[in-house]
């Protein structure tokens, strides 16, 4: 019996009529799509629009006013060069954190497999407001680290780790590794062992074998996870608010900035413009990187 | 009995979707109920038990309390302005004037608020009649008096002993919208600058150096201070009062010889709403209800009626004693010291 697709009405057979209601029908993407539409694309071309406008009370009012601010002042080239510095040194740093922690997971955590997985899932049960307030706690000039190296003698006065750009990455990393762990555990998790046999029958070493065949089969898995930590710190704020203490300004905070005390709303879509290109291009640069190893596509 | 099919629920949902976007404003009218705003944690108990509590007493009336901060409510009436989701505002005074302004609030009108005649003029003349101030709080110097027991009696002294590393001070960023008066205009006035000149403000910053950490909220000055990150600061009086009323009885409170900046709250009834907000402001200008707002915040409030008992009266700061910002001057310069913050202070 032959058998055809109708994208319009779901499954139907040669010959007969087909049939009033199937559940793959393409019907059923409308309320997704005007979901889409009306919280999505239609605030995104509200935005676009208000970027061209002149700011409240300002001088120069040609259309491309806000752009010209941001992209021909030094000091915004430089925000805009800290806020993609800090999403590449958390996603390096995530990976370097969550690969051996996967890779742990994967191969080597047998009945404590589920435990794992919970404790990388707990944190993200929590508010992100109240674990950035932990590490306030921890941080802090008398914090439990301070003290402690007081304590033990290590330091006589207390050292600054709070509102410096490591405290942020700390705190960065703290939030968005769990997404780097459990996308490349994903991935090693289908990788077939047998490979890494073969390989270690033909003489190479654990090293070798990893560098050689685990590593490139599982790029797929960190090229995911660097794209979803990358994005995320890309448009963070509370952490770098109450963890930086102005030590690192990023667009997201100057966007916050517009709102809360200038009211800039005009200056404020075009930073969330050029943010959203920034993101959309680096989302480019890694997907064409990840492709060009023969991992993805 | 009609059998219910598929394309009835469709029709349904449909509908109640569509009755859910129904303008917010025609379901509130016929509930009798208006929306009011206010800040949080406290200030919204006192809000609701104090205000709201009265005003339905009297009116018979409900009203809905929308908790967050002035910028906030005013972008949403800017949104929908023929049906606004708000009828009484509260609000700071730059952007109370912005609010009257730009036409998203009314003169206040002395013949549907009786109580305004109790309120001295001042309060109603620095908003220009777009409404007028309820209460106000005092920015002064809150510290940790176990660990520092000798505090600096002057702003000039707070600033000249945090550079030479005596304490750590938590100052108000950039982000605190309240930071151009009580920071930037207040050291420009105590160093010899002024509205137009904010030069000294920015240097007695810098001065302060790696000694000076900041604060976004309210809540993270008060972290600073309790976990020791800072042992000082700027901060409000009746905030530091109600902190030490909740069993915090190392923090404490210190009035400068330069005078704290005065900050009041304003109260505004936004257009388009229904005349019923005017006794909700009322209810809020009134004696014996700013009195317990007053008993609640620690703050001061501005009826000439009201008598503090006298335990509260002695951390009252007097209206009189403080030094105004000239806070129409300032948001229109905010732009600037905002764009000049971010270049050379950076938090």
């Amino acid at each position: 019996m032959a058998v055809e697709v109708d994208h319009g009405a779901g499954v139907a057979i040669r010959g007969q009529a087909p049939p009033a209601y199937s559940p793959v029908s393409l019907r059923w993407v409308w309320p997704a799509g005007l979901f889409l539409f009306a919280f999505f694309l239609a605030p995104l071309v509200e935005i676009g629009l208000r970027s061209f406008e002149p700011s409240r009370g300002a001088e120069e009012v040609y259309w491309l006013v806000q752009y010209d601010r941001l992209l021909l002042d030094s000091f915004y080239l430089g925000v805009i060069g800290e806020t993609i510095g800090l999403s590449l040194v958390t996603t390096i740093v995530s990976i370097l954190i969550g690969y051996p922690v996967a890779y742990f997971l994967v191969r080597h955590a047998g009945r404590w497999h589920g435990m794992i997985i919970f404790l990388l899932i707990a944190p993200l049960l929590t508010s992100i407001i109240m674990r950035t307030y932990g590490w306030q706690v921890l941080l802090a000039r008398r914090g439990l680290i301070n003290e402690t190296l007081i304590d033990l003698g290590v330091i006589d006065t207390p050292m600054r780790w709070l509102n410096s750009p490591e405290a942020i990455v700390i705190g960065l990393v703290h939030v968005l590794v769990p997404f780097m762990v459990l996308s490349i555990a994903a991935v090693l998790q289908g990788i077939d062992t047998s490979l890494e046999e073969s390989a270690r029958s033909l003489g190479a070493g654990r090293l070798r074998t990893f560098w050689r065949v685990t590593l490139p089969l599982s790029l797929d898995g960190v090229g995911t996870g660097a794209i979803l930590v990358f994005m995320l710190a890309n448009g963070s704020f509370v952490t770098l608010l109450l963890l930086g203490g102005g030590s690192l300004q990023t667009l997201p905070l100057l966007i916050f900035q517009q709102f809360n005390t200038t009211r800039d709303f005009a200056f404020a879509a075009a930073m969330s413009n050029v943010l959203l290109v920034l993101a959309i291009a680096c989302l480019y640069l890694q997907l064409r990187l990840i492709k060009r190893r023969g991992v993805v596509g | 009995m009609g059998k219910t099919s598929r394309r009835h629920v469709l029709k349904g949902a449909a509908g109640l979707g569509l009755l859910s976007l129904a303008p917010l404003q025609q379901l509130r009218a016929q509930t009798s109920e208006i929306t009011v705003t206010s800040f949080g944690g406290i200030w919204e108990e006192a809000i609701r038990d104090i205000f709201v509590a009265e005003f339905t007493k009297r009116t018979g009336v409900e009203a809905e309390i929308q908790i967050g901060g002035p910028a906030q409510w005013m972008s949403q009436i800017e949104a929908n302005l023929d049906s606004p989701p708000i009828d009484v505002l509260v609000n700071t005074i730059d952007l109370a004037l912005i609010a009257g302004e730009t036409g998203l609030v009314e003169k206040i009108r002395a013949d549907k608020v009786p109580n305004l005649a109790k309120i001295p003029d001042r309060f109603t003349d620095v908003v220009e009649g777009w409404g007028t101030c309820f209460d106000y709080g005092a920015a002064g110097l809150a510290y940790n008096r176990e660990r520092l027991p000798n505090p600096p009696k002057s702003f000039v002294e707070f600033v000249d002993r945090c550079a030479a590393g005596d304490f750590v001070a938590s100052l108000p960023s950039i982000s605190y919208s309240p930071t151009p008066q009580i920071l930037i205009w207040s050291f420009a006035d105590v160093f010899g600058g002024s509205v137009d000149d904010v030069g000294p403000a920015f240097d007695a910053i810098k001065k302060m150096g790696d000694n000076a950490i900041f604060y976004s909220s309210v809540t993270e000055f008060l972290n600073h201070l309790a976990s020791g990150e800072a042992d000082i600061g700027i901060y409000w009086d009746g905030r530091t009062w109600a902190y030490y009323d909740s069993g915090q009885t190392w923090i404490d409170f210190i009035n400068p010889s330069e005078g704290s900046v005065m900050n009041p709250v304003v109260v505004q009834k936004v257009v388009n709403t229904p005349d019923v907000a005017w006794d909700y402001i009322d209810v809020m200008l009134a004696a014996a209800p700013q009195t317990r707002f007053a008993e609640v915040l620690n703050y001061g409030v501005t009826n000439v009626d009201v008598v503090y008992p006298p335990e509260l009266a002695k951390r009252i700061t007097p209206w009189e004693a403080t030094r105004w910002p000239p806070f129409k001057q300032i948001g229109a310069m905010i732009p600037k010291w905002v764009d000049r913050w971010n270049r050379e202070i950076g938090a």
